[in-house]
């Protein structure tokens, strides 16, 4: 016990030298237009088990703090995602975990006064950089929220918002993206023959789902899952995960989630978030079967408050 | 015993909310049933022959044959009261027999000339003629029955067979003959208060039945027919047959009005005079004169009327209470839902953002009268130069925006945060978002500020009082520019009509007509905007 509190001091004196350094190195690996070079070394946090090679990162956060306000949603986080994997997070409520993730796509902005420090960057670009393109980021890094909520339209309108945003305006073309993306979503075979119901008549597992297609038909790089599940029942929750596995390869997925369960069935890493800081962050398996924190252990095995 | 009093409160509160429901539709229902009530007789009522030559002389409507017919049969009936009242008006009148007579030796100089008399004959005949006519006027003139008699005497002697034979000299010994035997019957000391008590009652019988068929075609269209309408006919039969007399009160202080009958045999005006009978007998026979019939005038709400709102329809006021109220929208829905999705979607919470929401909410506080005088002072004197269909809107659509905007901002306040997060999570910007997502989702709540500020808008009568309402304004012209011209009102002539003059007596129908066809009127748009808001929620929650 004590010696792991003393560890977790030494990380903590650690990872604020980390910070010194890091703002520099962002600043200087970050070009005018925030574009970071794919090679240049990424920073492995020191809480994390398994290190990600360059080519294979996806997201990278060095040092990144987010204020709301004065307050710090999340302090000094340094985490790389891969890319194709199943990342989850987990931790009690208010330890940043949803702060993190709308970081990611900056779903945050809709807060007002909100500011940022250190490196966050998705495909080697730095999304607060001022020259991002949020549209593009938004496309590239799409979001499923905590609760279903997909458009007072039409199933069809629904998963072709973000395509026709997109300026596809083929209905050929929109109709084939309808049909994969549903497909992809596994609610195609349930919803085929009225496309044109509204999708508020779904059930709430078949919406999540409909949410899900829809973010898909924008072609994104990851998709972010905010507590995917906790809306649904667990014959719902069962699919939602089972597309998760599907999906797993072709998509970068991070999934919020307050069911260890679920973190465990689902995700190749898992990484746990305690009062706004990283605290552990590995492989599934090992996180759950052998934590090397205490917090981790007392919340996994629900010691935790 | 606490649950007990749980649900004591639970009845009571049951009670209250269905009471309170009842006692509102109670409240409308003791609302709108008197107007209807007294609306409902501009569209159903029993019309009188006067109507049906109205609509056809103006309208071009029903059957001309048949209306001949009826015109006929109603002059014969009619033909019997003139018969009295003008062997009557003769003795009293004696302006137009002064005129027979003057007009008579006038054509007689002219016949004389015409058959080139010689100039001493000429002198000595029109000398005669000259003498008969003085005679006669003085007679006319005079109120002593043997003054009278001694002036018809010396006519008498006067006449000369053969000198006059056929000429209007013959007229004039004619006229003689009739008016002694006239003034015989008359007590021509009454003769003044007969001659303006005879004017009433010609007036009231030109009220009940319109010009004579041998009368010239009257200028005004108001006066071009008698009683259309069997309730005004029995009004001015009420004016016909009995007057007002001023008498001593019991204690011989002051005066008081007493209604008599005109024939009254111990009070009224014309007791025991050749006029008496006309009273009871226009009493008798008024619908053999009128030929009331039940009609359903449903072109009401389309007609043009005449000027002074007499008769037609209120047409022109509800195209224009249309083009008001839907103009105003044009201008106030826009730019309403705009200020809301900026004060909603952009504007932070900063000390100017508080201040302009300050301002919206007393703003849809101010009294409507200040909007009438501000369209006037800006709208008016700035932008179109003159009052018009524009102008007026305008300040309609200023005098709404307050409203809308408090709805839409409301409306689009409540729209999930989520669905906003969606549309930005596909990649959406903030006004795509706003359009697509945001602004169908809240389209009910803005339709519903929408409704309550067309209802306003159409019956709003102080903001256009000044700005571009005209209680005669020519029909829109639609082939010109009908935005800058001034338009009528169902408003504005309802309170015309009301303050205007006595018109609003002999009229009521009219006034409560457009009183109804406005609640009606906003009564059809409100439902139209309630089908589409209902659609549109349905369509939102997936039905």
């Amino acid at each position: 016990m004590l010696v792991k509190t003393d560890s977790n001091i030494i990380r903590k004196s650690e990872s604020k030298g980390l910070k010194m350094e890091s703002i520099p190195i962002s600043k200087n690996s970050a070009s005018k237009n925030g574009k970071i070079k794919l090679d240049s070394p990424v920073k492995q946090s020191p809480v994390q088990d398994t290190p990600i090679s360059a080519e294979r990162t996806i997201v990278r956060a060095e040092g990144f703090t987010f204020f709301y306000g004065s307050k710090k949603g999340v302090e000094d986080i340094t985490m790389n995602i891969e890319t194709g994997s199943v990342t989850a997070i987990i931790g009690p409520s208010g330890c940043g975990k949803s702060t993190f993730l709308r970081s990611i796509n900056r779903m945050n902005d809709l807060i007002p006064q909100t500011r940022t420090e250190g490196l966050l960057s998705v495909g080697g670009q730095d999304v607060y950089h001022k020259s991002t393109n949020l549209v593009n980021l938004r496309q590239q890094v799409g979001m499923v929220f905590q609760r279903p909520n997909p458009f007072a339209k039409s199933i069809y309108d629904n998963v072709t918002y973000g395509p026709k945003l997109q300026g596809i305006r083929n209905k050929a073309k929109l109709d084939e993206i309808v049909e994969k993306c549903l497909i992809d979503a596994a609610i195609w075979e349930e919803v085929k023959d009225d496309l044109n119901k509204s999708a508020l008549a779904l059930s709430g597992g078949q919406q999540q789902r409909l949410c899900i297609a829809r973010t898909l038909a924008t072609k994104p790089k990851m998709v972010l899952m905010d507590e995917p599940c906790s809306a649904l029942d667990p014959l719902a929750t069962a699919r939602i995960e089972d597309l998760i596995a599907a999906l797993k390869g072709i998509y970068t997925i991070v999934v919020v989630t307050h069911n260890m369960q679920q973190a465990a069935r689902v995700s190749d890493r898992t990484a746990f978030f305690c009062l706004g800081k990283l605290i552990e962050y590995g492989m599934t398996d090992r996180l759950f079967t052998n934590p090397r924190q205490k917090e981790t252990e007392d919340y996994i095995t629900g010691r935790f408050g | 015993m606490q649950v007990r009093i749980r649900q004591a409160w639970n009845h009571l509160f049951t009670i209250l909310s269905s009471g309170s429901i009842v006692l509102l539709v109670a409240a409308l229902l003791l609302f709108l049933i008197p107007m209807l009530r007294k609306g409902i007789p501009a569209v159903v009522f029993r019309g009188t022959v006067e109507f049906r030559k109205m609509q056809a002389e103006l309208f071009d409507r029903g059957d001309t044959m048949a209306l001949q017919k009826e015109t006929e049969q109603t002059w014969q009936a009619r033909q019997e009261i003139y018969t009295i009242l003008d062997h009557f008006s003769r003795g009293i009148d004696t302006e137009k027999l002064t005129d027979e007579a003057k007009d008579l030796y006038r054509d007689y100089g002219q016949i004389l000339r015409y058959q080139e008399t010689p100039k001493e004959q000429y002198t000595e005949l029109r000398g005669r003629a000259k003498e008969i006519r003085d005679h006669l006027l003085d007679a006319f003139e005079s109120t002593d029955k043997d003054e009278i008699a001694a002036h018809l005497d010396a006519i008498e002697a006067l006449r000369d067979e053969a000198a006059f034979s056929g000429t209007p000299v013959e007229k004039m010994f004619t006229m003689t003959g009739d008016f002694r035997k006239l003034i015989a019957t008359v007590d021509l000391s009454k003769r003044d208060i007969f001659a303006d008590e005879l004017e009433v009652v010609k007036e009231e019988l030109y009220n009940l039945f319109g010009p004579r068929p041998d009368e010239q075609t009257p200028q005004l269209a108001m006066k071009r027919f008698g009683a259309t309408r069997w309730d005004v006919a029995e009004k001015h039969l009420t004016f016909l047959v009995w007057q007002e007399k001023w008498i001593p009160s019991d204690d011989g202080q002051t005066l008081v009005a007493k209604q008599v009958r005109r024939d009254d045999p111990l009070e009224g005006s014309f007791a025991g005079t050749e006029l008496a009978p006309l009273f009871s007998l226009t009493e008798k026979i008024l619908k053999d004169t009128m030929k009331p019939r039940f009609t359903l005038y449903w072109q009401y709400f389309i007609d043009d009327s005449t000027p002074g709102h007499y008769f037609g329809g209120v047409g022109p006021e509800v195209l224009g209470t249309l083009l008001l109220t839907l103009l105003a929208m044009c201008f106030s829905i826009p730019l309403g839902v705009i200020s809301a999705a900026y004060l909603v979607e952009y504007a932070g919470d900063n000390l100017i953002v508080k201040i302009i929401r300050i301002c919206i909410n007393t703003l849809a506080g101010v009294p409507s009268i200040v909007y009438g005088l501000f369209g006037m002072a800006f709208f008016v004197a700035y932008i179109t130069k003159q009052p018009g269909v524009l102008s007026a809107s305008m300040t309609l659509a200023l005098l709404v925006l307050p409203v809308i905007i408090r709805a839409s901002e409301e409306a689009i306040r409540a729209v999930p945060q989520t669905y906003r997060e969606a549309a930005m999570g596909l990649g959406a910007g903030k006004f795509r978002s706003f359009l697509t997502v945001t602004l169908p989702a809240a389209g009910p709540g803005i339709l519903t500020g929408i409704i309550l500020s067309l209802s306003r808008a159409a019956g709003e009568t102080a903001p256009i009082l000044f700005a571009g309402a005209a209680a005669l304004a020519p029909i829109p012209d639609f082939g010109g520019k009908w935005w800058l011209q001034e338009t009528r009102a169902l408003s504005y002539g309802c309170y015309d009509i009301t303050v205007g003059d006595k018109l609003a007596m002999m009229v009521p129908h009219k006034q409560f007509g457009m009183v109804m066809t406005l609640i009606i009127l906003v009564l059809c748009l409100n439902v139209i905007a309630i089908v589409i808001r209902s659609r549109m929620s349905k369509k939102l929650r997936g039905m």
